[in-house]
């Protein structure tokens, strides 16, 4: 009796044996004949895979910087080198760092743009540091923008939804718009020999996928998303009492890019 | 002599004409040679800049599209405190591993030994002074590895594995059946 036992749980345990190797052996057959990567690209802005006009409708899209979270990791950096292969010695995003002494003096620094991260506290300050902190700096995607204005060819343009993009095959390479930019995003790119800056990522965002940078902040200290959209974390930060704040308002260009915590010693 | 003022005055004003109606067409050919295509239509730029930012390439996809052919990474990079970070940033671009038709090309970078405690120090470091501590543990080395009490030339992968730091760690607590030390 035990021992018929024995022999039906081992030819139940061949049965299962055999059952996955099969299984095994087909599903391994069709990663061999679907080409992995063939899979659809998550949507990680609801509702981008259905805009198919020229222009995003029904949307008008914020990017907030959150100084408080933000440990200049340069992950960002990183990414946006990778995405638009930047050539060295530019930067379309960079990271600053604010060092504030005792005696109220404000140093800031961005070796490499923060693209090597930053591995060294500053050891050349002669009083003792009373607060450091991290400033990520991209394009403002100005409601006025000043670079488009000054454009000669009309080479830089604002779009209906808001994005202020550069046509590479109309760009000169004047730099009026680099001159004009009030934020020091815009930089001549020494292989295109065209003006270059952040576009927010506009082909990812019209593809669903965050900004390259938002995407890969490990602290979500960089933050995309729908102003229209109430369930959107963009929409709740800027409709509760938080500490927000924007570049330069002075200088008129309305821009879009909001700081959470933004600092009085940040310009 | 009126007569002959007036009829000189028309021929004038002939010539006048056609010199515009020359320069108007020739303006109107001219601009359309110089401009692009459909210049103008949505404002003062070419319509077609528009396509052409939307067709750039992506070169970095999400975690999503790494992971779901490396299961296995998978399972251990969701479950750690390191799941927010993302595989691009230590393992290069997307778009450096896997071509447009989805097929593999290139092995990606994987740092290893020294390399390792330079790219842990690039978040993780304290002497920076600047990070915030509800974003990131932070430690300062050698102490952290003193206060563990192990060899300082240690690599931090030795205790924390890279995907989920804490790994090892619990399960080494779970195996001494130790419990943790409060501060």
């Amino acid at each position: 009796m035990e021992r018929e036992k024995i022999l039906a749980e081992i030819r139940q345990d061949r049965r299962a044996f055999i059952k996955k190797v099969a299984s095994g052996t087909i599903a391994g057959s069709l990663l061999l004949v679907i080409p992995a990567g063939a899979f659809e690209l998550p949507e990680q802005l609801p509702g981008m895979k259905e805009e198919k006009g020229p222009f995003i409708k029904g949307k008008k899209f914020a990017f907030i910087v959150d100084i408080t979270r933000c440990i200049g990791c340069g992950s960002c950096c990183v990414a946006d080198k990778n995405e638009y292969n930047v050539p060295d010695g530019n930067y379309r995003t960079w990271v600053e760092r604010y060092i504030i002494d005792d005696h109220d003096n404000v140093y800031v620094d961005s070796p490499n743009g923060g693209l090597d991260g930053y591995t060294k506290p500053r050891e050349d300050l002669p009083h003792p540091v009373r607060d450091t902190f991290f400033v990520p700096k991209l394009c403002n995607m100005c409601e006025k923008p000043s670079c488009v204005q000054v454009c000669p060819v009309g080479a830089t343009f604002q779009t209906e939804d808001g994005f202020v993009l550069i046509d590479k095959k109309r760009c000169v390479g004047c730099a009026y718009c680099i001159q004009a930019c009030p934020y020091s995003v815009r930089f001549l790119n020494p292989v295109t020999k065209t003006a270059d800056k952040c576009t927010w990522c506009y082909h990812r965002v019209r593809k669903g996928l965050l900004p390259a940078c938002v995407n890969v902040c490990p602290v979500q200290a960089r933050k995309f998303g729908d102003l229209n959209d109430k369930n959107s974390e963009v929409y709740k930060i800027m409709h509760e009492p938080h500490v927000i704040s924007i570049l330069k308002p002075d200088m008129g260009n309305k821009p879009s890019l909001h700081y959470l915590g933004l600092r009085r010693e940040v310009v | 002599m009126e007569e002959n003022y007036k009829s000189g005055y028309l021929t004038h004003v002939i010539i006048l004409l056609i010199v515009l109606i020359i320069v108007g067409v020739g303006g109107f050919y001219a601009r359309k040679a110089f401009l692009p295509d459909g210049f103008g239509k949505y404002g003062h730029y070419r319509p077609g800049a528009i396509e052409d930012e939307i067709n750039r390439p992506l070169r970095n996809m999400t975690n999503e599209s790494c992971l779901d052919c490396h299961p296995f990474i998978k399972k251990i990079h969701l479950k750690g405190v390191h799941k927010t970070v993302s595989c691009e940033m230590c393992h290069s671009a997307y778009a450096n591993h896997v071509d447009e038709k989805g097929k593999v090309f290139a092995k990606m970078p994987r740092k290893q030994g020294k390399e390792i405690r330079e790219l842990c120090l690039r978040c993780h470091n304290k002497a920076i002074k600047a990070r915030p501590v509800t974003s990131i543990k932070v430690v300062e080395l050698p102490a952290h590895l003193e206060e563990k009490k192990v060899r300082t030339d240690h690599n931090c992968d030795q205790c924390h594995h890279v995907h989920a730091p804490l790994y090892y760690v619990n399960l080494a607590k779970e195996m001494m059946n130790m419990k943790e030390e409060k501060k």
